[in-house]
């Protein structure tokens, strides 16, 4: 009733208005993120039917416009907008993508939906949320973005992978990886680096070419992808042609970048000095046999601390080696995109280049991308469309990268300040062995030494739609996915291990991952009435061939020889191929009623190669339903209710062995003296299946006042089967096989809510938060009371997957100063002795609430525009967890090692009776101390960073005008800008909480250009 | 556009049908052989059969801790420090808690499994010429043979002596199938019973052997040699010395002279070796066997090679005890330790290039002499010919000694200082009923201060290795030797 009232006024309003005055208007419709034009915008006088619709280039002509009248500008993917005429002739209307709402078109498996029918839980997170961010890989844009999935930087190395878990961990031996699609093609994915260096496959995408990521995580949005769905499915959707005016792009920016964090803060020269010499002092006190033949204690600790901590010799050159082995990073990222089309036919081209020379001196990187992604509609009836993505990566990183081999570990442990670099007399470099060390100076060596790699990828896709009837289409796509990697290792002449195997060692091995998947879907949709039905069913198989070469040979011919080719003798080599191929049959039902209630169901059977034939074949489904309760007449009337909405989902998924062949006896071939010896290798398991995800999920949806958008979310996923390379009695001759045992369990509630402060034309304010917790526990495993020590953590029922297991640290005694540990052995009563002991005494124990998994994490977000600036910031958080920092082994070892580098830490350490403090009573060659796996070790690893920020300004029209072109922005992002924890190192640890002298995360600042012409 | 629609579903329905049927899930690998494919020829069983010995070679069995659980237990080798070269075996300081030293059970299990494989298909091979058939039954002999072996080292590593209880005490898990890891928890036999396995497998495998030398595998000689071994461990004196003296007397191997002995230990495959397990060193291509095997600064005191073991005092007064005794060429001087200075050189390596690279002797013709020695003393056959064999071993290595009458002791210092560093002096002690004392008195001996009794015998709990709690985990059947913890 009310509405009509408001109807009958409007249209009187109008009425009355029309007697004053009438314009004609005029202007372009641009797109805020970019500034090109949007076509075939449909433009309204609020409240009747009247309008127009702009042209390709986004220009409209609106003539007989009332004055006072309000024109509303609607396209698909945008928000509404709203402008009042105001009497102006010229309206430019600048729109926004629909980041929220439930109209927003989503990617979701095998197609698109309305987010407002879909009733999984899946996350959109658009190209505008990252395509300033200065980051190689795209990931970084989930970060802190999507509910429930916790990143993490592997590595700050150039070109690591980072590591992604959606909903907590699913599985032990098969990997927590989520799967990759590609514009509805399964991708490979996962890292293959060499031993020294990371190089995630998935780098090849330019994160410009990037529409849209979907993070799918429950049993109705991923079941669909059956066998391989469990730790959730990414979709990747790349950018498609625009009908309209051709536009090209040229973006260019350049991002400086240094260690975001003050990692490990180390102590002064003067402290260490004052360290090592406590340290000795307190062992020849303790014990005298030791110094007396040299007279007095003090001599003997002068002797030691000049052999350990050898003070500055006039004769050699002494250099700060943060400053020797590290530099500010630059990247440069350049590109150039084109698009085009009518309403038949549309294009998108790409071609950049990036090259990121790293923080660390000997890292770089450089990429070339190029990509086309055409469609025509060639016939009323038929569209066909092709894409190819093409990249070429080289990498190098020399020693760099991974656990303890690289220079970020040599300068915070090995590379003290007492360190000589050079002599003085010929500026040669000082190369010696540090007395009980076992590294030399670094910098005269990188050049001596290739570890590098390249990366070919290219995926080519073909596919044609026919629309058979005005409710049938049949679709069928024809993917190939290639990669092609090679990495070098090589240790040339000069190289301190130049003589390790030879004189000289060059190795190379090549990989190649092909894949081609072909699916054939047929959709069926009709309306009737009030009823909508969807159908779509469908097959797919994929094919996956591994190919592996190696090749290792010693003995240069001639010392500058740098390829196997110049090495005269063979050391290894080999060829050979894997196969893993799938075969599915999928199938998928909406329906809905009167945009009320909507219902889902999914099934996909899947045959996989990787099982025995007897078991290779599981059914996977789903369903789902949900109530659009704003919809209901007797919501209507609720004025700040704009949406409310319920939903709910049941279903499975699972997870494929990683291992091709885990379910074959096979046999191994090694070497007997000259001859071949063979030996069965696997314990055959005809019965090996996959793990079974039963996953349940409830949601609610609401938007409120207009401004407040509300999600939450509560999921429970229980996994069966687990794949895990279970003990066997060793009587069976072999230590484990592959068996599908015990289950696993990830619940938790995820919040997020998104307010629009200001919403006006020409100035917008919006702030998002969310939240979310994992509740992880295993629940059974193969064998009653079975524990798996995988240190630091152990595996058991009723604990978490990344439950801590070690001794716990008590402190320094304050007596003494000797590091104590509980001695947690079961007493007879079963409870645990708490009396102090020494570490050998000390028992691991399960440290009960000590995990990795937080209590809660997540992040937060602000977008502001006002005008031609918008400035968006992003933050992540983790708390409540704890990280095992093994770093304490190296750098906080009590005077265990007397040549290595100290922290700041040591200065707590106890040094008088009644000292209390966590830091025992430093002793040269402590074996007693409290550096070796303990509870010592973990450390709360709560933060919040600031993970990226970006301020853009659009170039007024004026400029743009007079340079003739249709946008330019400049922009300024930074990365990783502030970080709040109380960790003495980079808090941006993997999952599992470990953290062992990675390369740590980077602070980029980015100053890029956009030109659209 | 029917055209259109129509090549749509011909290629849509043509790569269904490609890939419909169940071949498309079959998949091969290339880099391993399907088992039920892998033993199709004579040739793959021949290969097969060198998987036994590849498995052997490996550091927790015959590339180094067989050899510590028989010298570092006795008092010929010590390590350097409490810190380095397995000092829980020196210090008998394993626990039943602890996986580190326990990788020889699982180690002996997979030889056992890779011999059960052999012989569970080697029956589907059908051959015809006699020669293939004589191949045919000297693989299945030399599986029968290396089970033996194993089953024998399990004996003597985890169950008592056979003399302190008749073989009443605990003994292996015997399994002589392919088994699945359901019907592989079976509890523990006796002594006895393994002792009884092992004679039964080398009496079906003496007939199916080669007579023929074939150093780097068992042959008729090395199978007949181990026999003679386990009679004497079971106090058989004339079994063992029937067995040894066959060995002597009609094999084709010969003790080395005394000029050639020093170099005989670079050399792979000479004539005093019965049965050697190869670890080449030509074009490198079996360096993991060659690092594995004698681990290079386990043996090895040369400066800066990060010597670990070295010989103890006491024995280097033994050897020094008798001017003129060519092992003592082993003892050398110039290590920049502490301690005695002193390591141990016997083990020079392949060719003596490569100290990385020693081929294991796992049987000499010499212990066949000493095995001959014994068995004839306490057995019927009585002692000149005991001296007989003593005085030969004894003359080879010292030609300035005289002639003795052989005692027992006498016997036993000879296999001391004959077999230092090839793992038997802690068996041959345990076996008599004797004890190892550890007490140098010159602050060498650091294993009492460990925690070790200066004086070890049979009635110590520790003479036999625990069963991991690791293993009883899996399955509790597997019964704990007495004083471990369950």
């Amino acid at each position: 009733m009310k509405k009509r009232t408001f109807l009958l006024l409007c249209t009187l309003l109008l009425m009355v208005s029309y007697a004053f005055a009438q314009v004609r208007v005029t202007g372009v419709v641009t797109d805020a993120s970019d500034g090109s034009p949007i076509p075939f915008v449909s433009i309204i006088i609020k409240g009747t039917s009247t309008g127009v619709s702009a042209d390709e280039r986004g220009a409209y002509v609106f003539a007989n416009v009332p004055a006072n009248a309000t024109l509303v500008f609607s396209s698909v993917g945008y928000q509404p907008l709203e402008i009042a005429v105001d009497g102006r002739g010229v309206l430019n209307a600048v729109m926004t993508l629909a980041a929220v709402g439930l109209d927003e078109i989503m990617v979701v498996a095998y197609g698109s939906v309305k987010k407002g029918s879909y009733s999984g839980s899946a996350t959109q997170i658009n190209q505008n949320s990252f395509k300033d961010v200065p980051v190689v890989s795209f990931e970084q844009a989930i970060v802190g973005a999507v509910p429930g999935v916790q990143i993490s930087q592997r590595s700050g190395q150039p070109g690591s992978l980072p590591e992604i878990r959606i909903r907590g961990f699913g599985s032990f031996n098969a990997g927590n990886e989520p799967l990759y699609v590609i514009d509805g093609v399964p991708a490979t994915s996962g890292d293959y680096g060499s031993g020294n260096m990371f190089t995630s496959s998935m780098n090849f995408l330019n994160p410009g070419d990037i529409q849209s990521i979907t993070v799918l995580k429950d049993a109705a949005a991923s079941s669909l992808y059956g066998s391989r769905a469990s730790n959730g499915v990414i979709l990747i959707t790349t950018k498609k042609g625009k009908a309209g005016k051709v536009v090209s792009t040229f973006k260019g920016n350049v991002a400086l970048s240094y260690f975001a964090f003050d990692n490990y803060p180390m102590v002064s020269e003067a402290d260490g000095e004052t360290l090592t010499r406590e340290a000795w002092t307190n062992y020849g006190t303790d014990n005298p046999v030791f110094w007396q033949s040299y007279g007095s204690l003090s001599n003997y600790v002068e002797a030691m601390v000049e052999r350990y901590y050898p003070s500055r010799k006039s004769d050699l050159i002494y250099q700060d080696w943060e400053k020797a082995l590290f530099r500010t990073g630059i990247t440069q990222n350049y590109e150039y995109s084109i698009s085009g089309g009518n309403d038949k036919s549309k294009v998108y081209a790409s071609v950049a280049y990036a090259d990121e020379n790293g923080v660390n001196r000997i890292q770089y990187l450089n990429r070339v991308t190029a990509s086309i992604n055409a469609e025509s509609k060639v016939s009323k009836k038929i569209t066909i469309g092709g894409s190819f993505q093409f990249s070429n990566q080289k990498q190098s990183g020399h020693q760099d990268g991974q656990a303890k081999d690289n220079l970020f570990y040599l300068w915070k442990v090995h590379l003290t300040p007492r360190w000589p670099f050079k002599y003085a007399s010929d500026d040669s470099y000082w190369m010696e062995y540090y007395d009980g060390g076992t590294r030399v100076n670094p910098v005269p060596q990188w050049h001596l030494q290739i570890n590098d790699a390249t990366q070919m990828r290219a995926l080519l896709k073909g596919w044609a739609e026919v629309q058979l009837t005005d409710d049938i289409k049949i679709k069928t796509v024809l993917g190939g996915d290639y990669l092609k990697s090679h990495d070098r290792f090589a240790w040339l002449y000069g190289h301190i291990n130049f003589t390790a195997y030879g004189k000289g060692y060059a190795s190379d091995r090549f990989r190649n991952v092909d894949r081609i998947v072909s699916s054939t879907t047929a959709n069926y949709n009709k309306s009737i009435d009030k009823h909508n039905i969807g159908v779509m069913v469908g097959w797919e198989a994929e094919k996956e061939d591994f190919l592996l070469s190696r090749l290792e040979k010693i003995d240069f011919a001639n010392f500058g020889a740098t390829e196997s080719a110049l090495a005269n003798t063979f050391r290894a080599g080999f060829t050979y191929r894997s196969a893993s191929n799938l075969l599915s049959a999928i199938s998928n039902l909406n329906y809905d009623y009167d945009s009320r209630y909507y219902l889902s169901g999914s099934f996909r059977r899947d045959g996989s190669s990787r099982l025995g034939k007897d078991s290779r074949w599981g059914d996977f489904w789903s369903v789902s339903g949900s109530w659009r309760l704003s919809n209901e007449a007797f919501m209507r009337d609720i004025n700040w209710l704009n949406e409310l909405r319920i939903r709910g989902s049941y279903g499975t998924s699972g997870t494929l062995p990683s291992n091709y062949y885990g379910y074959m006896a096979v046999f191994s071939y090694g070497v007997y003296g000259n001859e071949g010896a063979g030996y069965p290798s696997n314990l055959a398991n005809a019965d090996l299946t996959w793990e079974k995800n039963r996953n349940w999920n409830i949601g609610i949806d609401a938007r409120i006042f207009d401004k407040i958008d509300l999600v939450a979310e509560y999921y429970s996923k229980t996994t069966e089967d687990l794949l895990l390379n279970a003990s066997v009695p060793s009587t069976t001759g072999f230590s484990s096989a592959l068996t599908n045992v015990g289950s696993m369990l990830n619940k938790g509630l995820e919040l997020s809510i998104n307010y629009d402060i200001i919403k006006k034309n020409d100035m917008s304010l919006s702030v998002g938060l969310n939240w979310a917790n994992l509740h992880n526990e295993i629940l059974a495993l193969a064998n009653e009371g079975e524990q798996i020590v995988t240190r630091p953590h152990i595996w058991k029922a009723g604990y978490s997957y990344v439950q801590y297991y070690t001794r716990e640290y008590y402190g320094a005694d304050p007596q003494t100063g000797a590091a104590m540990y509980y001695s947690n052995a079961t007493k007879p009563d079963g409870t645990r002795d708490r009396t102090l002991v020494g570490r050998a005494q000390a028992q691991s124990v399960i440290l009960d609430g000590m995990t990795a998994i937080p209590k809660g994490f997540g992040g937060f977000n602000a977008n502001f525009s006002w005008k031609s600036l918008t400035a968006s910031m992003a933050w992540s958080y983790k708390y409540g967890h704890y990280v095992f920092d093994n770093a304490v082994d190296d750098i906080d070892d009590d005077g265990y090692n007397s040549y290595k580098n100290t922290s700041e830490d040591q200065l707590n350490r106890w040094q008088k009776p009644g000292d209390v403090t966590q830091v025992p009573r430093r002793i040269a060659g402590n074996t007693g101390g409290g550096y070796y796996d303990s509870s010592r070790a973990l450390k709360k690893g709560d933060y919040l960073r600031l993970k990226n920020m970006t301020i853009s300004y659009n170039i007024p029209d004026k400029v743009k005008n007079s340079l003739r072109i249709s946008n330019a922005r400049i922009y300024v992002a930074g990365n990783n800008l502030l970080t709040f924890t109380g960790l003495n190192f980079d808090p941006e640890v993997q999952a599992n909480g470990y953290y062992n002298f990675t390369f740590p995360a980077l602070r980029t600042i980015t100053l890029g250009i956009e030109v659209s012409l | 556009m029917k055209k259109i629609i129509l090549n749509i579903i011909v290629v849509s329905g043509l790569m269904l049908s490609l890939s419909s049927c169940e071949d498309f899930l079959d998949t091969k690998p290339t880099n391993v052989i399907v088992a039920e494919t892998a033993m199709l020829t004579l040739y793959d069983a021949g290969i097969v059969a060198n998987g036994l010995y590849e498995n052997m070679k490996w550091f927790d069995y015959y590339g180094t801790q067989m050899q510590l659980f028989g010298d570092q237990r006795g008092d010929n080798i010590q390590p350097r420090t409490l810190s380095v070269g397995w000092p829980q075996i020196y210090t008998l300081g394993y626990e039943a808690e602890a996986n580190t030293y326990f990788s020889t059970w699982s180690r002996c299990y997979e030889t056992i499994m890779r011999c059960n494989t052999l012989l569970g298909n080697i029956d589907k091979l059908q051959v015809t010429s006699t020669a293939d058939i004589a191949k045919k039954n000297d693989y299945k002999g030399q599986a029968y043979a290396v089970r033996a072996l194993v089953y024998f080292d399990l004996a003597r590593l985890y169950g008592y002596p056979y003399a302190k209880d008749n073989g009443a005490s605990l003994g292996a898990v015997l399994i002589t199938e392919i088994t699945s890891p359901a019907n592989s928890k079976k509890p523990r036999s006796t002594v006895a019973e393994t002792y009884a396995q092992a004679l039964g497998d080398l009496e079906t495998a003496l007939p199916l052997l080669s007579k023929a030398k074939n150093t780097y595998h068992f042959n008729y000689w090395a199978a007949k040699l181990l026999q003679a071994r386990i009679y004497l461990y079971k106090g058989e004196w004339n079994n063992a010395y029937t067995a040894a003296k066959e060995v002597i007397d009609q094999s084709p191997y010969s003790m080395v002279s005394n000029a050639g002995y020093v170099d005989y230990w670079k050399q792979e495959g000479a004539n005093e070796t019965v049965l050697e397990l190869f670890v080449s060193n030509q074009a490198r291509i079996d360096l993991d066997g060659g690092y594995v095997s004698m681990w290079h600064n386990l043996w090895h005191g040369a400066p800066s090679s990060g010597a670990t073991l070295i010989p103890t005092v006491s024995w280097i007064n033994l050897i020094k005890s008798e001017p003129g005794d060519v092992r003592a060429n082993f003892v050398r001087y110039d290590s920049q330790y502490e301690i005695s200075k002193a390591w141990l050189s016997k083990f020079p390596g392949n060719g003596g290039t490569n100290f990385r690279l020693n081929n294991p002797r796992i049987l000499r013709i010499t212990e066949a002499y000493l095995i001959a020695a014994e068995g004839a003393l306490k057995g019927t056959a009585g002692a000149s010919a005991a001296s007989t064999y003593l005085n030969a071993v004894r003359k080879r290595a010292n030609p300035s000694v005289s002639d003795v009458v052989a005692t027992d002791d006498l016997i036993q210092i000879e296999r001391r200082k004959e077999f230092i560093g090839e793992g038997h002096r802690f068996f041959d002690q345990m076996r008599l009923g004797k004890s190892i004392t550890r007490a140098d008195g010159d602050g060498h001996n650091f294993a009492v201060s460990a925690g070790c009794p200066e004086t070890i015998t049979w009635s110590y709990f520790k003479v036999v290795l625990p069963i991991s709690h690791t293993e009883r985990q899996l399955y509790p059947e597997l019964q704990q030797n007495p004083g471990y913890t369950q």
